[in-house]
């Protein structure tokens, strides 16, 4: 059974994306089919793993359902981590899907078809609330939310999970966070930390600031091909161990989103 | 197939030519990055008459790792942790998952052993694009098969080409500079059947099918001698993996074998002198005997869980103390078969029956009236003969007629179904087609009829060993279901035979019957 799991939160620059490619790639090297869906038009993942951010016919052909979505597949440097790649028209993706008959289950009607061919599929999704986000809220079995121990974030990180209690239709995805881009002689990051230790929604592993998490820009590769002994790197060997252990339990219990897709009647 | 597994191609390496040299070819071409070599030890498994060789599947044991993959492209289907270290590898060995059902519809109820080790030297090399990402996977392989302590032979190298999902283009250009640059052509077998060519074995492993050849014109001593040579070697081959009982199918192959040897014998008798016959076939019938217990109790103990299935869910724990009763019931009954397929008096026999086949056809024919007749023509006769018979006594089979006339039916239909497993190319397909068919779909109904009455008889007469242990009401209880849900399917098979009777005795099938065979 698959599990789809979306790096997620309101804000941008919070390590979404260097969470996705080293989770992804250290569910790959454990043994697993891994799929990560780049939806940011940026496409930092797609750049991470040197493929180019250029998807046939545009995000708005994809969740038309006239592109096939296999055929758009790039291997990664990893044999079992594949990617779909991102596009710069990702930026409309909300215009596309406003255009599809039940937008907000378009992003789980592009994965259904490939999803039995992966045992995890990590979302890298573009930052705020939009028509797009709330796709990937029904696509999801799970929200990952990195998050940055400061006031703020711990206020955006509320206020999604209010958002999904009140709008999003059941069965709801779960919503896990991780504390990210963690500076330990910040007094600020240590009290906020402290403060959210009785949180069960966020998991005991963390993610410092490091060095080479920045160097992944420079090196263009996952942390586990170029500094797999490094601080950085055994974190989100952690992150993904713990994460693996929630987000399979969850699944026991409720039926993945993602079958609502499935509802949709066939092209004319 | 994932569309990645299309992009794999296994070629040979040229004499000469090893894994960095191919690389340096290449790499006046294309970008190329040589990795560390590094080495395998796979064990491969399959079962003894090579289901998975058939189903062109191959399963690899690394040690801690077990990999179902595609023999031809070497493309992994399913894989999962395997640390136990045995001899024999059963379904319920393997880890749950993927690989258990993917495998189950292909060994069904055989047991896997291994086939062979093979070590590799393997040196991966990668072809890089314009941004430095691999975009196709090289990898030289340097086999070798390994048979024990002592025998290591060094296989062909070859290399194996893998491209990457998105990037058809760079593969086949990849392949084209293989072919131009070092004349490389594609493996004609998996590296794991040419290292059991190469200790001596024969990929596919041990088939129990005939497969014989015969002309219609041979004299019909000569073709009776090939098809039972060809039977007794089915018996040899099978009789060790009956006693080490590896699985039920050793048992039951040894079997048919033997049944089937023994409808020659009866058929073709005009082919023997009739004393030496006489004590061959006393022989086949104590050997027949002799592992029938065995294979009842086998038969009965593979089809429990479908039979207890058959249970409402609450009784169905009910039937444990049966199915132990059965399993203790079965290694009683195999040790003494076991003894008695061990014994003198049975490696005599068969040991006699090999050298008497031998010697027949250049032995006196006075009281061997058939010997050099041709062969088409003596099975012809008997396929007429018990035919007819067959018509005769399924035509006297009314609603009343007791079970044993059915019974009788189904032995002589089996005798009719040796005889054209044996001789069915030597006449026309258009007529033999049909009457298998026909014999078929008879024996079906025949075979459920007589098998679901033993099935129940064999449960009554355990009724009163049942009722003496613990928990023994409640099995009986269910036992008590089990038998009533027979009788039904018995019942079932019954109403079938008229219709099925009608085709096999059709007024046109028995014209041709006679025009082709009398």
């Amino acid at each position: 059974m698959t599990s789809v799991v979306a790096l997620y939160n309101i804000k941008g620059g919070v390590g979404k994306t260097s969470a996705a490619v080293n989770l992804a790639w250290t569910a790959a090297e454990e043994g697993a089919r891994v799929l990560l869906w780049d939806l940011d038009p940026q496409g930092a993942a797609t750049y991470l793993l040197r493929i180019k951010p250029k998807v046939r016919g545009g995000g708005a052909k994809l969740v038309r359902g006239r592109s096939d979505p296999a055929t758009l597949l790039k291997g990664s440097d990893h044999p079992r981590l594949d990617l779909l790649p991102a596009d710069f028209s990702y930026r409309n993706l909300d215009l596309a899907l406003d255009a599809t008959k039940r937008p907000t289950e378009g992003l789980g009607r592009v994965l259904a078809p490939i999803v039995g061919d992966y045992d995890y599929v990590f979302l890298d999704c573009s930052p705020a609330i939009s028509l797009a986000s709330e796709s990937v809220f029904l696509a999801a079995d799970t929200l990952l939310v990195p998050l940055i121990p400061t006031p703020l974030s711990l206020r955006a990180y509320d206020q999604l999970r209010g958002f999904v209690a009140d709008e999003v239709a059941k069965p709801r995805p779960q919503i896990l966070a991780f504390l990210s881009m963690v500076d330990g002689r910040k007094a600020l990051h240590r009290n906020v930390a402290e403060e959210l230790g009785a949180d069960d929604s966020v998991l005991r592993s963390t993610i410092h600031a490091a060095s080479d998490v920045e160097r992944m820009g420079s090196q263009r590769r996952a942390l586990a091909q170029f500094a797999p002994r490094g601080r950085a790197a055994q974190a989100y060997g952690t992150l993904w161990i713990e994460l693996r252990g929630r987000v399979t339990g969850w699944r026991t219990t409720a039926p993945p989103a993602r079958a609502r897709g499935r509802s949709r009647p066939g092209p004319a | 197939m994932l569309a990645v597994d299309a992009l794999r191609t296994q070629l040979l390496l040229p004499a000469g030519v090893d894994a960095s040299g191919a690389a340096d070819r290449l790499a006046a071409h294309v970008a190329v990055v040589t990795q560390r070599a590094h080495r395998t030890d796979r064990t491969f498994w399959d079962t003894f008459d090579g289901r998975l060789h058939a189903a062109g599947l191959a399963l690899a044991d690394t040690g801690n790792r077990i990999a179902l993959i595609d023999a031809a492209t070497g493309a992994e289907r399913a894989a999962g942790d395997h640390v136990r270290s045995l001899r024999r590898l059963a379904l319920v060995d393997l880890p749950e998952g993927g690989l258990r059902e993917l495998l189950a519809p292909v060994v069904e109820m055989r047991v896997m052993t291994p086939i062979v080790r093979v070590r590799s030297r393997r040196l991966p090399v990668n072809i890089l694009d314009e941004l430095g990402k691999i975009v196709v996977r090289l990898q030289a392989e340097e086999p070798t098969a390994v048979a024990g302590q002592d025998v290591k032979v060094a296989l062909r190298s070859r290399l194996n080409v893998a491209g990457v999902l998105g990037y058809a283009a760079e593969y086949n250009r990849v392949l084209e500079l293989l072919a131009a640059e070092l004349d490389l052509r594609p493996v004609s077998q998996p590296v794991h059947d040419e290292a059991v060519e190469a200790i001596g074995g024969v990929p596919g492993g041990t088939s129990s099918k005939l497969r014989v050849a015969l002309s219609p014109e041979a004299r019909a001593d000569v073709a009776a001698v090939t098809v039972l040579r060809r039977l007794l070697e089915i018996i040899e081959v099978n009789l060790p993996g009956a006693l080490a009982d590896v699985d039920s199918e050793y048992l039951h192959d040894m079997r048919v074998a033997v049944r089937r040897s023994r409808a020659l014998q009866r058929e073709l008798r005009g082919v023997f002198p009739p004393e030496p016959l006489r004590v061959f076939r006393d022989g086949f019938r104590e050997l027949q005997v002799l592992t029938g217990p065995t294979r009842d109790l086998d038969v009965q103990l593979l089809e429990f869980a479908d039979l207890a299935a058959t249970l409402p869910s609450e009784t169905a724990p009910d039937v444990a103390p049966l199915r132990e009763l059965l399993e203790l019931r079965l290694a009683a009954e195999r040790a003494k078969m076991a003894k008695g397929l061990r014994s003198e008096r049975t490696r005599a026999l068969l040991d006699n029956w090999g050298d008497f086949l031998d010697a027949l056809v250049a032995s006196p024919e006075d009281d061997r009236p058939d010997a050099a007749r041709p062969v088409a023509e003596v099975a012809g006769e008997r396929i007429d003969k018990v035919y007819r018979q067959m018509v005769k006594m399924g035509s006297a089979i009314g609603p009343d007629t007791p079970h044993e006339a059915l019974h009788d039916l189904r032995k002589k239909g089996k005798e009719l179904r040796y005889l054209l497993e044996f001789f069915a190319p030597l006449y026309p397909s258009e007529i033999v087609k049909p009457m298998v068919a026909t014999l078929k779909g008879l024996q079906d109904v025949l075979g459920r009829f007589q098998d679901r009455e033993v099935q129940a008889d064999a449960l009554r007469a355990l009724g009163d060993e049942i009722a003496a242990l613990d928990g023994g009401a409640a099995a009986l209880m269910a036992m008590g279901v089990l038998v009533q849900h027979l009788a039904a399917e018995q019942e079932q098979a019954r109403a079938q035979f008229d219709e099925r009777f009608e085709r096999f005795a059709a007024k046109a099938q028995r014209k041709l019957v006679k025009q082709t065979f009398g």
